[in-house]
């Protein structure tokens, strides 16, 4: 009885039950949607961040939930803060939960794929752009050296060989995704374990990355000098490797443009002649250390950049974006013809007519997610020291050449013929967080 | 019309499908059942290495020839077993079985390794102080090895996008610490080909 008066009811009301669907999907479009991007969302933990409040920084990741779709950037960033904090081991749990997310999201979901096209792009998981993906090995080697874990470094460089491999056949022509700074680490990786071969090698590659890179990245000198004495047959000296990771890396605002649709029919005055599709906009962040000096005793050493960060990742995202504007327009149509379709039924209401437009709208969100707290670029500074034990000191210095801020390593062991590797981490002075519209 | 069955049918599915990924599930299996799950190196490599291991170092020459020379059981020492493979492996697993089984056959004796030892003279440095005389162990008497276990993974990955063939190479080797020979090496070589998903 039940089942034929349900049956009663969508025969008799069927009309009127469509259009109500068709709201529910229009409202249930905009609440999956949501209101705040990302990255104004993301403000809050960088300017704990940047103000070396590190615990502040983990709760306000952990207030975001970062899950579903966002998984990824959870274990990103929550690597990068305990990397920060001196965890490196649990650090490092959450870069092996991160690559193994990403590999798993290698293969494509139809759901996602179809969410993408209907809502917007942060339906679809996400799976790091290529150059964030790269860097992982370098972060846990980083992690694992200064556990003084050389074969757990060494793992990391294997395994960055395949992975780049792999990046570079699926995007051709991408020179900047040759890993240079990674393969550079790895050549002292590889030396520091007696792969003197190995090591030549790895740093050939490095050098050949950087020159792929184009010819306004200055080639590290050190990276030459490595090369000259594997060349020659000298051992290594033993000295202290230390890395900055320099400001933070761009961010991702969102920008509304407007293109014409190319389904715009004259004749019929319920689609929209204009459509406005909202893409990410690379927005590039200031630096706010020049250069290092790091001295212990009476040696000091200047620091050189060994990767543009900041730089690969702005090739990485215009490389993307041809393909999210033709999603974009793509998506737009689709929404359009589902919000002609709800008008239809509905006849000529001008409010519904409204409501449809505004959902159609309000549901196109830029997908303005990134690794956030990536550096902007990365400093090493180089200095040998004979073996013991000493108090070393990283001053920062701004673009003005002032120092803006130093960090003293207590007590550092340096072994005979051996590296011994330190970082810290500079952002920019912290921003006020931007308010979520 | 679709009848009232294929509609009861539908919302059964759905429910028994919705329903289905609500509760952990934990069931036991056994442990030499082969479970590979994402390619990477796992409980069936190690037991297949140690097995591999455990009955070639028995069999192996360099037990009789010693048996034959020496009244004595010889003692070993487990050295540094290098990972040179792709992945983070824990290669304490497939020591420790070949341990327990030199052990238990009762022709080998196995002394504690470097790491191990520091504890255990801790202890005996205690013991100095705080235990009786009778109970109490001398410094000192400590067996020293006669060959030490020492050995390397390597491995060699080939990749493409959607497929991947791993290749493990496991090497064991008995040095004599008195004079450095190898008397006895053990290879355990293992393959697998992957084929990624291509849809999730």
């Amino acid at each position: 009885m039940c089942y034929a008066s349900f049956l009663m009811i969508i025969k008799r009301w069927g009309r009127l039950l469509r259009v109500l669907a068709c709201l529910f999907a229009l409202i249930g479009v905009m609440a999956l949607s949501g209101c705040a991007t990302y990255s104004a969302g993301f403000a809050k933990v960088e300017s704990a961040a940047a103000n070396r409040d590190l615990n502040g920084a983990m709760k306000s990741l952990d207030e975001l939930k970062l899950s579903g779709p966002d998984e990824l950037l959870l274990y990103l960033n929550k690597a990068t803060l305990l990397s920060f904090q001196g965890d490196y081991a649990e650090s490092n749990k959450y870069f092996e939960a991160a690559k193994r997310l990403m590999e798993s999201l290698s293969a494509i979901s139809v759901t996602e794929q179809v969410a993408s096209v209907a809502v917007n792009d942060t339906m679809k998981a996400y799976e790091g752009l290529p150059s964030e993906q790269l860097m992982v090995y370098s972060f846990e080697a980083l992690n694992y050296l200064q556990m003084d874990d050389l074969d757990g470094a060494a793992v990391e460089a294997r395994q960055f060989d395949v992975k780049q491999g792999l990046i570079a056949a699926k995007n051709k022509g991408a020179n900047y995704l040759s890993g240079a700074f990674v393969r550079y680490l790895n050549g002292m990786v590889y030396e520091a374990e007696g792969d003197k071969d190995d090591a030549r090698i790895e740093l050939n590659k490095a050098l050949d990355a950087y020159q792929a890179q184009g010819s306004n990245f200055p080639i590290p000198q050190a990276l030459r000098a490595d090369l000259a004495r594997l060349s020659s047959g000298k051992p290594a000296t033993s000295e202290v490797v230390f890395i900055l990771h320099n400001g933070l890396g761009a961010s991702v605002d969102e920008a509304n443009i407007r293109v014409s649709n190319p389904a715009y029919n004259p004749g019929q005055n319920k689609n929209m002649m204009m459509l406005s599709l909202a893409v990410p906009k690379f927005v590039k962040r200031s630096l706010p250390v020049h250069h290092v000096t790091l001295s212990a005793n009476s040696s000091s050493v200047t620091s050189e950049v060994v990767e543009d960060v900041n730089g690969i990742a702005e090739k990485s995202f215009n490389d993307r974006l041809p393909a999210i504007i033709a999603r974009g327009v793509a998506r737009m149509i689709a929404k359009n013809v589902a919000a002609k379709a709800a008008k239809d039924q509905v006849g000529d209401n001008p409010f519904f007519n409204l409501v449809a437009d505004i959902a159609t709208n309000a549901s196109e969100r830029a997908d303005t997610r990134s690794w956030s707290l990536l550096p902007g670029n990365i400093q090493m500074a180089r200095l040998p020291l004979p073996a013991g034990k000493y108090d070393v000191t990283a001053r920062y210095y701004g673009v003005n050449r002032n120092v803006v801020g130093m960090h003293e390593f207590k007590g550092v062991e340096v072994r005979s013929g051996r590296k011994v590797f330190v970082s810290d981490y500079y952002l920019n002075p912290p921003a006020a967080p931007k308010e979520a519209n | 019309m679709l009848s009232r069955k294929f509609w009861l049918a539908i919302v059964t599915a759905l429910a028994v499908l919705i329903l289905s990924g609500c509760a952990t599930e934990v069931k036991r299996i056994g442990v030499e059942e082969v479970t590979d799950l994402s390619g990477s190196w796992n409980d069936t490599d190690s037991r297949l290495v140690s097995e591999e291991m455990i009955r070639d170092s028995l069999s192996g020459g360099w037990l009789g020839r010693y048996e034959s020379a020496s009244s004595k059981v010889p003692a070993v020492i487990v050295g540094r077993i290098r990972n040179l493979s792709h992945e983070h492996i824990n290669t304490r697993s497939f020591v420790a079985d070949l341990e327990r089984a030199f052990i238990n056959s009762g022709r080998i004796d196995v002394v504690a390794s470097k790491a191990e030892r520091e504890g255990i003279r801790e202890e005996r440095a205690d013991m100095d102080l705080n235990a009786s005389e009778d109970t109490r162990k001398e410094m000192g008497d400590e067996t020293g090895a006669d060959y030490m276990l020492i050995g390397s993974i390597n491995s060699i990955i080939d990749a493409t996008d959607s497929e991947q063939v791993r290749f493990y190479q496991v090497d064991l080797t008995l040095v004599s610490l008195a004079d450095n020979r190898k008397v006895w090496t053990g290879q355990k070589k293992l393959k697998k080909e992957i084929k990624e998903a291509k849809f999730r």
